[in-house]
């Protein structure tokens, strides 16, 4: 892994340097030099380049993956990366934009959680002439904003394989267990369940991840509440735990699927008592937008041609559990 | 002299209004969190009533969870609110102390992680914790600052420190594994003991249940009895027959109530038992009752009967509504089924019939009230058509609702509460009230009235915890209690206890109410308030601890944003923002509230997206009717 970095690196900045020219080759060589070494991100070298990385992230167990691409991604190809959580609260994200905008950003990803909030602040992006892409949210909205590409997991998409892996399983009733109010990405995979899915879709809002007591028992009241539920589709990874929880304890033994990855969830989905997870690989949701904002500003390439870049659905199931346990025990799945 | 020329011209017949005597019962419903209780019961009835499983006792045992956390965290930071202070911070520390006892618990190697054992790492960590509340207090007592900003620098120091050294030390979000610790196996059992009921099996619970609730009972109205009658030199014990008669026709009609089945059958026993309920209650009162002398004549002025037929005219507006509606269509949408059970016609017609009969009980209650002022007779009167009102309801409700709930315990509830009203009333007519003071009395009534709550709940406890073999096989999945709702009845307690009794206790009312007061008559206003700062991280503490030993994994978020849900639930239970005013119970009902209304709405399977429009209202209208019966109380006082 490491060795593929190094690799990565040098690439990267042989590249560089055959853009910048001869004159500037001394200069690279040396920071690459200094990257293997030391191998952390230097803010003052890699050009003049400065991306922004705001998001509605909560630097929770998906975020911090994300923030690893983004920090492998400038550490590969030497550039300067600010990252802005807003820990979901578009009041904080819209001024974190805003802020990018004055500090004269290279390039602005953003993620769209609630793209009538902060739409107004990614147009404000694009007014100023600074390269808009939009990573994990903001799928249908990232054409009208002007944004160049989209980095992500279509949530509708990711949803339907989740109903099409329910339908596979033989239930009938799938409660579609939400851990935010009204985030559009997490209605989404629900809509999408409901749109594959053979049988009855509830979707709820069932308690937010940083009351997880709270959590499993709004499942179990649920499950008390309808009898016929026999699935559930925690759309997220904490949720999908409390979920299994409350099964457990309301002796219900309902198929449980989850959304992204923690180390629990792969534990559960080794030991088969949770049957899938939904994973949008989010890695590359902060790899790749760095990387194609790079290229953007030095080589004035845009990728996807219109079309979202697409990082998932993959799917996590008994038989790939193991092997993906190990890349995540390293903080890239 | 001046003053003998006032005094003169006040009628000496005449009492000080001041100096009125006002009976226990009067100086109950002035306490603080009375509303709230009020809140709390109106709030557990309509959950009751418009779900199936939040009565049982594994709904129970669902919202008791979610209350137990919130709840011991509220009555911590009512005591701190109280003492005038705020603690913002209270939330992100819960998880802050979870993630702390793992990583001096845990041994990973290269990085981080002390690798201690539990035995030293459960108390370093309440060290630790109590010091962040020492700094907190010390830090708002040095600077004079509110303690509003130096909690909230706190928080985003603890929120952030959560997460910084998570990542740091474990490069995940997560902190997990406690059980690796060295001493889990008896740590858990402290922490994260679990009470399964199905495990507990006691065939003959149901007779300890009603048995316990019916002593209970008896306990609380002859207690009430003995607080507001006034009592007779000698005892006159020819009452004591009366009192036996009416004790065994109870015990008959009991045991045949239990033995026999059939509906006549349960009706005639129900009745026996009712009769020497009235009995026993008027043997006791004639035995330790001086009479009643001037019960005056049946006078109903134009203003009670008007009050009278508009009461009764709701009652039947009410009954004929509901009987008229049973024939609509019925709506069969989905949807709004899903969004709101009380918008079908079902529930319209349950919701006018419901808030049409009460209104109709208020204002019959109303009438009574004032007929009770031309005379004892009159009151009696209405008092005894208020009862028949409430026994017709109760028939009608038993005719016309499906759910045996409804039927049966709704049905025998309502009836026992016109059996009490009707009672109480001819007692009243036939015996004199108490105006003055009586310790004797006083002490023995409200010994009386507590040991009967306190049997009744015992009663529902056991009901709670056991199951039946019968019963067992319709259950489906496990009812469990966590250890943590008896660390929340241990914590309410005990600074319930402080609160009343104790030195600590008086001096944080007193630099709540005005701390350079307080400190003018030589209270250690510095020392009180850290120490209520530190209290508040001790339980945040204990929280961790069972969020710990139950979760097993922390994410660095845990509590984050928990901490208005703890002031909300000290406000919900009486306790003022501005210090100084406030109970332990009454936090620790607000905690029940939260919870009850917080996990009602899913077992109702109402659409989620209106939790918080439902969620807010009730918060709203129980501060409202705690604020409302408080002014009310103290108006009257």
């Amino acid at each position: 892994m490491r060795r593929f970095k190094w690799l990565a690196v040098v690439l990267a900045l042989a590249l560089v340097a055959a853009a910048c020219g001869d004159s500037d080759s001394d200069d690279t060589t040396t920071t690459a030099g200094d990257t293997q070494t030391t191998d952390t991100v230097d803010l003052t070298q890699g050009g003049d380049l400065t991306f922004h990385m705001v998001t509605h992230s909560d630097d929770g167990p998906f975020w911090s993956v994300v923030k690893r691409g983004m920090d492998d991604a400038c550490a590969a190809v030497q550039v300067a990366c600010v990252w802005s959580p807003s820990v979901n609260t578009p009041e904080k994200q819209v001024q974190d934009i805003e802020a990018a905008i004055t500090a004269g950003s290279d390039g602005i990803a953003i993620s769209l959680a609630s793209p009538d909030q902060v739409g107004p602040a990614a147009e404000k992006v694009v007014a100023a002439g600074i390269p808009l892409y939009t990573l994990n949210s903001g799928l249908n909205q990232y054409k009208a904003l002007g944004a160049v590409t989209h980095i992500g997991q279509t949530e509708f998409v990711a949803g339907q394989g989740a109903g099409e892996r329910f339908s596979a399983l033989g239930v009938t009733h799938v409660l579609c267990a939400r851990q935010e109010q009204s985030n559009v990405g997490l209605e989404e995979r629900c809509e999408g369940l409901a749109d594959t899915f053979s049988g009855t879709v509830s979707s709820e809002f069932a308690g937010v991840d940083q009351d997880v007591p709270a959590q499993e028992a709004s499942i179990a009241a649920l499950l008390a509440a309808d009898t016929s539920i026999d699935a559930i589709l925690g759309v997220g990874p904490i949720i999908a735990i409390s979920a299994l929880n409350a099964s457990e304890t309301a002796g219900r033994g309902a198929a449980i699927g989850g959304f992204d990855l923690t180390p629990e969830l792969l534990d559960a989905i080794e030991a088969g008592t949770v049957a899938f997870t939904v994973d949008q690989q989010q890695y590359l949701q902060g790899y790749l937008p760095i990387i194609l904002m790079f290229w953007h500003a030095t080589n004035q390439n845009t990728a996807g041609g219109g079309l979202p870049v697409l990082t998932g659905p993959g799917f996590i199931t008994p038989d790939n559990a193991t092997a993906v346990k190990e890349l995540s025990a390293a903080g890239t799945r | 002299m001046a003053t003998d020329v006032a005094t003169a011209d006040v009628p000496a017949s005449v009492p000080d209004e001041r100096l009125a005597y006002r009976g226990p019962i009067q100086r109950l419903l002035v306490q603080p969190e009375i509303g709230a209780l009020v809140g709390a019961i109106a709030i557990w009835v309509f959950f009751w009533a418009v779900t199936v499983p939040f009565g049982t006792a594994g709904g129970t045992a669902n919202w008791l969870d979610v209350a137990a956390t919130l709840g011991i965290m509220a009555v911590a930071v009512a005591m701190l609110m109280i003492g005038g202070e705020f603690d913002l911070s209270a939330g992100a520390m819960t998880g802050a102390t979870a993630i702390l006892v793992i990583m001096l618990v845990k041994d990973t190697g290269e990085l981080g992680g002390a690798g201690l054992s539990l035995w030293i790492g459960i108390p370093l960590s309440l060290v630790l914790a109590l010091g962040i509340g020492w700094f907190n207090g010390t830090l708002v007592e040095r600077t004079g600052l509110p303690s509003f900003i130096v909690t909230l620098g706190a928080f985003f120091v603890i929120k952030g420190a959560k997460l910084g050294f998570a990542k740091l030390f474990f490069e995940t979000i997560q902190v997990g594994r406690i059980d690796e610790g060295a001493g889990y196996d008896f740590w858990r059992k402290i922490f994260s003991a679990v009470w399964t009921r199905n495990d507990h099996i006691f065939n003959s619970r149901d007779i300890f249940y009603v048995g316990l609730l019916i002593i209970g009972g008896v306990a609380i109205l002859v207690g009430l009895l003995e607080l507001t009658y006034k009592r007779r030199t000698p005892f006159n014990l020819g009452g004591l027959p009366i009192t036996g008669i009416g004790v065994a026709a109870g015990l008959v009609g009991l045991f045949a109530l239990h033995a026999t089945d059939g509906i006549a059958a349960n009706f005639i026993w129900a009745a026996v038992m009712g009769a020497g309920v009235a009995i026993g209650a008027y043997g006791i009162a004639l035995w330790r009752f001086e009479p009643n002398q001037d019960r005056g004549r049946l006078q109903l002025s134009s203003e009670v009967l008007r009050l009278a037929g508009i009461g009764t005219g709701l009652l039947a507006l009410g009954v004929v509504l509901g009987l008229i509606l049973d024939s609509a269509p019925k709506i069969e949408d989905r949807e709004i089924v899903n969004i709101f059970f009380l918008l079908t016609e079902q529930g319209l017609r349950a919701i006018l019939f419901v808030g049409l009969a009460i209104a109709g009980l208020v204002v019959l209650l109303i009438a009574a009230s004032r007929a009770k002022k031309s005379s004892d007779t009159s009151g009696a009167a209405l008092s005894l058509y208020t009862a028949l009102g409430v026994t017709v309801l109760a028939f009608i409700i038993r005719s016309e609702a499906e759910a045996p709930k409804f039927r049966t315990e709704l049905f025998s509830a309502l009836l026992l509460i016109a059996l009490v009203m009707a009672t109480w009333a001819v007692v009243g007519l036939y015996f004199a009230q108490r105006r003055g003071p009586d310790p004797a009395a006083d002490r023995l009534g409200r010994s009386l009235a507590i040991g009967g709550v306190l049997l009744a709940t015992l009663g529902v406890v056991v009901r709670l915890l056991f199951t039946k073999d019968s019963e067992l096989a319709t259950l489906v999945g496990q009812t469990q209690f966590r250890i943590s709702i008896l660390w929340f009845i241990i914590a309410a307690a005990v600074a319930t206890w402080i609160l009343a009794r104790t030195r600590f206790g008086s001096w944080t009312f007193a630099v709540g109410g005005s701390k350079s007061a307080s400190r003018q008559v030589g209270v250690p206003a510095a020392r009180t308030k850290t120490q209520l700062f530190m209290i508040v991280s001790g339980a945040a503490w204990l929280v961790g601890m069972l969020l710990a030993f139950r979760l097993n994994t922390i994410q660095a978020s845990t509590g984050d944003g928990k901490e208005f849900e703890y002031i909300i639930a000290a406000v919900v239970g009486g306790t003022l923002l501005t210090g100084g005013y406030g109970t332990a119970a009454g936090a620790a009902i607000g905690a029940l509230i939260m919870a009850m209304s917080q996990q009602g709405i899913p077992f109702a399977g109402w659409n989620s997206d209106w939790r918080f429009v439902f969620l807010g209202s009730i918060l709203l209208l129980a501060v409202l009717a705690n604020n409302y019966i408080r002014k009310t109380a103290e108006a009257a006082s």
